[in-house]
């Protein structure tokens, strides 16, 4: 353990060496299927159609990005992730009158707080997170209702129009789920917290008797993916221009299924940021070759979700080796 | 092993009495009286989501957890409305049968292949909302069958219907399976710790795989029910229903460590949830209060399953305490 900690670089190395080989193969087995069929599509290879990818890939894949880091802890899922980026979407419409700044700024402050919170009792009082993230999706829709009196929350001026600018042609969204993207995957391999992470969720008991902080990392964690849903529910607002209760809609299970297919174990203590992106695209890029094609919504759910029980099966099974 | 076995029995009797004593003093509230139909209205509640909750409260006492119910929910509606337009039993009997066959599917995947369970069924949880949708092209499809509508919820005794007496009948037959046979203590064993009992000779793969299926046929024959009910077939239910049931197998003595639970407390948890709904419906309160009280009742849940918190006040206890007291 000693030496995994000196030597990150190493052990990132190893990591990524020893499981996702397996993953590698299921990818290129997934391009050979998937190219010709993208490529033979109408209208794919276009760049209009590039940016549609990305696009619809980019609110989904900023809340996966923060919910990696929560399943790498161990932590696996939480299932109030819709209502607090909803929260966090009135929030920021009803603060607008006070300046962008300011209302972004209390934005992300109410997602990093309500997400933290159920960090310290996972962290600190190993709270089971499915059983504690159902009651704070209740107590947090509950609440977003009667604060809001069950009206759409409308915003309080326009001065949000900057958030839906598309600089280069691609949403401010999609730049922005780079950025965090990056940022988790150095956050998870460069730094001492991110490190620790993964020895977290690998084995608890043996991290605490390690001596390791783990409520602590596990606080960070959770804080992280705060922030990421908090900048998720501020984009849906821009967006959106005003927000119901229903705002997010399938967002809690959509971001988990992105980063499942990126590959990261549900029992923790694997798992990357960058592959939880590319799972997020995947997804994006197969619904959209079936929406090219023709085929009806429900024929893509279909085959999102078979294509995350497919990619389940094959990291768990190849994992174990 | 004891706290565990308190806790079992404690949590549901606490939750069914402080929500039964909640509903009966309703009236001081609202200055009307309570009426058979409240009851009626309750036990409807009650067959709405006690499959569902009987569905995912048995995966939990083995320790797994079965996300994929309400698609299974959703697809068994679906498919009970639309093979069922000219005969009811006939549709009920398609629906029960592929939920058998989804729920086996992955309990197969589950046993075998030994992948976590939250992730698999959650993966067929997307797939068979897909399917749902694919099937109805994304619309509530209308149930023409009055004759069966009318059938499942007509009064029975005044409280009862046909749907909430082959809900409770359900959770007795599960009751009298589990208590009667080894199969209950083996559930509670895969929960426990799977290892030993794969060692003490439990077929835990076979057991895993019937278990899958029991959840898949009661999801699918819970939804059938409903939509029969509802004279119509929604392709989404949303999540709201499996977070309902959860709550019910929670406040029901299950535990998602596994291990935990019995057919009784999963029925006394899915009667008080229903009651909950009831209360807040019959005393005019606004309907997220629901939610607010469901959130209260999980609160209590998670701080009692903490062992971290747990410990934390063992040591407050113990540092507050003097010596020898």
């Amino acid at each position: 353990m000693m030496s995994l900690l000196a030597a990150p670089p190493a052990a990132a190395a190893r990591v990524r060496r020893a499981r996702p080989g397996s993953l590698a193969v299921a990818l290129t087995v997934l391009v050979v299927v998937l190219l010709p069929v993208a490529v033979t599509t109408e209208r794919f290879l276009t760049l209009g159609n590039a940016r549609a990818i990305l696009a619809s890939a980019a609110l989904v894949g900023i809340t996966a990005i923060g919910a990696t880091l929560v399943m790498i802890a161990g932590s696996a899922v939480s299932m109030a992730a819709s209502q607090t980026a909803t929260v966090v979407a009135m929030v920021f419409l009803a603060t607008l009158g006070q300046g962008l700044l300011g209302a972004t700024l209390l934005a992300l402050l109410t997602g990093v707080v309500l997400t933290a919170v159920q960090g310290l009792a996972v962290g600190y009082w190993e709270a089971n997170p499915i059983v504690l993230t159902i009651a704070a999706g209740f107590a947090i829709g509950g609440g977003a209702i009667w604060f809001s009196g069950g009206t759409p929350v409308s915003a309080a001026s326009d001065g949000f129009d900057v958030l839906n600018a598309t600089p280069l042609g691609l949403p401010l969204a999609v730049y922005v789920l780079l950025v965090l993207a990056v940022l988790a995957e150095w956050i998870l391999r460069r730094t001492t917290a991110g490190r620790q992470l993964y020895l977290v969720g690998e084995n608890r008991a043996a991290a605490r008797a390690a001596g390791l902080p783990v409520g602590r990392v596990t606080v960070v964690a959770w804080a992280f993916f705060g922030l990421c849903l908090a900048v998720t529910g501020v984009f849906l607002a821009a967006f959106n221009t005003s927000a119901t209760t229903n705002l997010a809609g399938t967002l809690t299970l959509d971001a988990i299924a992105a980063v499942l297919v990126g590959g990261t174990a549900i029992a923790g203590g694997k798992g990357s940021a960058l592959r939880t992106l590319g799972g997020a695209v995947l997804i994006s890029v197969i619904s959209d070759v079936l929406l090219l094609r023709g085929y009806s919504t429900g024929v893509q759910i279909l085959v999102k979700g078979i294509l995350v029980l497919a990619v389940v099966v094959l990291v768990h099974v190849r994992g174990r080796r | 092993m004891r706290p565990a076995l308190r806790q079992e029995r404690i949590v549901p009797a606490a939750a069914l009495l402080l929500v039964v004593v909640a509903f009966v003093l309703t009236p001081l509230g609202t200055g009307l009286p309570l009426t058979t139909f409240d009851v009626y209205n309750a036990l409807q509640g009650f067959a709405q989501i006690g499959l569902l909750a009987l569905a995912i409260g048995l995966t939990m006492i083995a320790g797994e957890f079965d996300l994929s119910v309400v698609g299974t929910y959703a697809v068994g509606g679906m498919i009970a409305v639309q093979a069922g337009q000219s005969s009811a039993v006939l549709g009920l009997l398609v629906a029960v049968a592929v939920g058998a066959a989804v729920g086996a599917v992955q309990g197969a995947l589950i046993a075998w292949l030994r992948v976590p369970s939250v992730p698999v069924t959650l993966a067929a949880y997307i797939a068979l909302l897909g399917l749902a949708y694919a099937i109805s092209g994304g619309l509530s499809v209308t149930f023409t069958n009055r004759a069966a509508t009318l059938w499942v919820d007509h009064t029975i005794a005044g409280v009862f219907s046909p749907r909430s007496l082959v809900t409770l009948a359900a959770f007795v037959l599960v009751a009298v399976v589990l208590g009667g046979t080894r199969l209950g203590a083996e559930l509670r064993a895969i929960g426990g710790d799977r290892r030993a009992s794969r060692v003490a000779g439990v077929r835990v793969e076979r057991k895993l795989v019937l278990l899958f299926t029991t959840s898949g046929t009661l999801a699918a024959l819970g939804g059938a029910l409903l939509s029969f009910s509802f004279a119509s077939a929604n392709p989404d239910p949303g999540l709201r229903p499996l977070l309902i049931a959860a709550v019910a197998a929670l406040l029901g003595g299950a535990s998602l460590a596994g291990g935990r639970g019995t057919a009784a407390g999963l029925l006394a948890g899915a009667l008080s949830v229903a009651l909950l709904a009831q209360i807040v419906a019959v005393a005019y309160l606004p309907d997220y209060s629901t939610q607010l009280f469901y959130a209260a009742l999980l609160a209590v849940v998670v701080a009692i399953d903490s062992p971290g918190l747990r410990r934390g006040l063992a040591r407050l206890r113990a540092r507050t305490r003097p010596v020898g007291a």
